[in-house]
């Protein structure tokens, strides 16, 4: 074999993480390059494996509750709620419609959340660090109102099988309210700093296609889906909750690229408020719990319930033997179907496109990982 | 499972095109599912996606019934954008079966089945990349069967890569 | 044209830029002083454990019913209790509370049925040994003792 040359190029072999700044988490990305072009890629999770499908196999439907919010900890309440869901829709309850919209006005407060804190990442994975401080101010405000109300802030444990886990608390609604006020001319603000400025443009544009209907063939899922113009979000197609009551629009746009998914969660945010602006003006008087009894225990069968979570559908798949604990609970975490589609959207494209890439798709590796 | 018989006009068609590879078209808690024998699986993923918009594959995973002759259930769940409709293709199949892998249908399938082999050590014939995707690969046993030996696995992993007794 | 004068003179990059000028003012200072000043924790904060006492009698509130370590997900508490001849009533020995395995969920002060066991605002937990996250009885009854920081 003979020795290489100056002008030979080699495949070469990059390994990305798993502790990398900018693989959100515990992500490792074996990167096989030709000179700055990505000509595949591999990905190797589960450094965050915790297995909690075993968990939830050894433990009582009420005392797997808090274990969903450690998987998408930054939707803890998202997490909370499509559990809460699927329990409930196996011992055929539907809580009451307070808590109804309790659960509403706090997992969009937490959408809001999760999108502001994808957006603080992913610009300082740009290399844009002023967003950072912002937007996990203004995520601040809202995870004072999740302190206030049920006294954790991250991993909330806000829900119960059947309704709320706490009464509402005096001055909620003052509190969102006063968010929402706050929260618009603070989006306005990041619009001003990013969406315009050429830096940002010129590093998202284009980069990282992912079209319709790949993102179909790859189940991907969220906002990456509607940037590529499929105006498809549970809340709308199979409203739960109550989203049906709500009058907000599912932004899309069409450039499938990461510049357009930035686009889709800054106006899927305003929608957010837009919603909460309606919840929070009826909260209706009642019970905050369904009749469920103190032990749960659902008839034998199996039920797949799913959730729009602001990465995507979030699915809970439970097989009940008519025991007290799940026979079988399976989590269709959106993070990880999406982060499957990586591979597809950074072939071909420049090494320093990755991180932006993967900080496009908004993956929480204790969900990919479980 | 009270489930109630599911009927429509995709259940016939479907019926007419597998005939008796169909075991049961039902509905439970306004959820619908087919059961189907295990060699009809992919073809009728297949049939569903060309003629019926089933063109989203949401999620694949497993259930383990140590007690049964057919071990495990092999879920499979659909999704049609078109139609705005969700239904589950479940079927039961062997502990050493080798069912056919779905990725040559929906590209989603390919991790999913790696988790499935991962947990459940079920392996797809024909799937790419038949490998962990979760655990370790020099992880003994599959984690997910219903057996009592999951602590001993974690305590043998622990003491062979870290060099200590125990990881609890 | 417009376009092309606006590249030419930064327009995008200055208004970004002014955004955060205007940022700079200290009004806008949000750093938490902690610990030189202890940060208000809502009511309703799931922090440290404690076990109340009856304050007029000075006697646990605790009935020994172990529904708490029924309901702990993680089973960290441990309740032992013996009979009294006497009143032929459970009365509370010992209770351990593993705070190294505890998320905070709260399950333990919801089953409690006299309120008993409850999460306090305190947050301070750190110990410098694994046997320190442990705690009896007497620790949880005396409650949390915030340390005060002095500069």
């Amino acid at each position: 074999m003979p020795e290489p040359t100056f002008l030979d190029s080699t495949e070469l072999v990059l390994n990305m993480g798993p502790q990398h700044p900018s693989t959100h988490g515990v992500l490792r990305v074996i990167l096989k390059l030709d000179g700055e072009k990505v000509i595949g890629t591999e990905c190797v999770i589960g450094y965050l494996h915790r297995g909690v499908e075993k968990i939830a196999e050894n433990r009582t439907y009420t005392m797997f509750a808090p274990y969903v919010d450690r998987m998408d900890y930054i939707a803890a309440i998202s997490n909370g709620l499509g559990y809460c869901l699927a329990v409930e829709k196996l011992l055929k309850v539907e809580a009451p419609p307070r808590a109804q919209v309790v659960r509403v006005i706090l997992t969009e407060l937490n959408r809001i959340a999760s999108h502001l804190f994808w957006l603080g990442t992913h610009a300082l994975d740009i290399g844009a660090i002023t967003p950072l401080f912002y937007t996990l101010r203004e995520r601040e405000e809202i995870l004072k109102i999740f302190e206030d109300y049920c006294g954790a802030r991250l991993t909330t444990h806000a829900f119960r099988i059947g309704g709320l886990q706490y009464e509402v608390h005096d001055g909620l609604e003052r509190q969102v309210k006063d968010f929402c006020d706050y929260i618009v001319p603070k989006i306005d603000e990041y619009e001003e700093l990013l969406t315009n400025n050429r830096i940002w443009v010129e590093r998202l544009k284009g980069v990282g296609i992912l079209t319709a209907d790949e993102c179909k063939q790859f189940g991907v899922t969220g906002p990456v889906l509607r940037a590529a113009g499929v105006q498809w979000d549970l809340r709308k197609a199979q409203p739960y909750s109550g989203y049906e009551k709500y009058d907000f629009d599912v932004p899309i746009a069409h450039g499938a690229d990461t510049y357009d998914r930035y686009v889709v969660r800054m106006l899927e945010m305003r929608q957010c408020v837009r919603i909460l602006r309606q919840a929070v003006e009826g909260i209706p008087e009642g019970p905050i719990l369904a009749k469920v009894g103190k032990v749960i225990k659902p008839a034998a069968g199996e039920a797949y319930v799913s959730i729009e979570a602001p990465k995507g559908e979030l699915g809970y798949f439970i097989v009940s033997d008519g025991s007290t604990q799940p026979y079988r609970l399976r989590v269709r975490p959106p993070s990880l179907i999406n982060l499957q589609a990586l591979d597809r959207m950074v072939r071909g494209g420049l090494v320093a496109d990755v991180v932006a890439i993967i900080g496009t798709l908004d993956i929480v590796l204790g969900e990919v990982d479980r | 499972m009270a489930a109630t018989p599911w009927e429509g006009e995709l259940v016939n068609d479907v019926k007419r095109q597998f005939g008796a590879q169909i075991l049961e078209a039902s509905s439970y808690l306004d959820q619908n599912f087919f059961v189907v024998a295990p060699e009809a699986v992919i073809s009728l993923l297949e049939f569903l996606r060309l003629e019926a918009d089933f063109d989203y594959l949401v999620d694949l995973t497993a259930a383990h019934y140590p007690d049964r002759e057919n071990q495990f259930d092999l879920f499979y769940i659909l999704y049609s954008f078109a139609r705005n409709e969700r239904i589950r293709v479940k079927t039961s199949i062997a502990e050493t079966a080798t069912p056919s892998t779905a990725v040559g249908v929906h590209l989603t399938a390919d991790w999913l089945e790696r988790e499935v082999f991962d947990m459940f050590g079920i392996r797809f014939d024909g799937h790419p990349n038949m490998t962990r995707l979760l655990l370790p690969e020099d992880w003994q046993g599959y984690p997910l069967r219903k057996q009592k030996t999951l602590i001993d696995m974690d305590n043998r992993w622990v003491q062979e890569n870290l060099g200590i007794e125990s990881g609890q | 044209m417009k376009k092309f004068l606006r590249t030419i003179f930064l327009v995008d990059l200055l208004q970004g830029l002014w955004v955060t000028f205007r940022n700079q003012h200290p009004k806008h200072i949000y750093t938490e002083q902690y610990p030189a000043e202890r940060p208000k924790v809502a009511e309703r904060y799931r922090g440290a454990p404690r076990l109340n006492i009856n304050p007029d009698n000075g006697e646990t509130l605790c009935i020994a019913c172990n529904l708490c370590a029924l309901a702990c997900p993680e089973n960290l508490i441990v309740v032992t209790s013996e009979r009294n001849e006497q009143t032929r009533r459970k009365e509370l020995t010992e209770f351990t509370y593993d705070t190294s395995r505890c998320m905070f969920c709260g399950l333990c002060e919801d089953a409690c049925p006299v309120d008993a066991l409850e999460l306090t605002q305190d947050f301070e937990l750190a110990t410098y040994t694994r046997d320190g996250l442990i705690w009896d009885r007497q620790l949880l009854e005396e409650g949390p003792k915030p340390t005060p920081y002095r500069f």
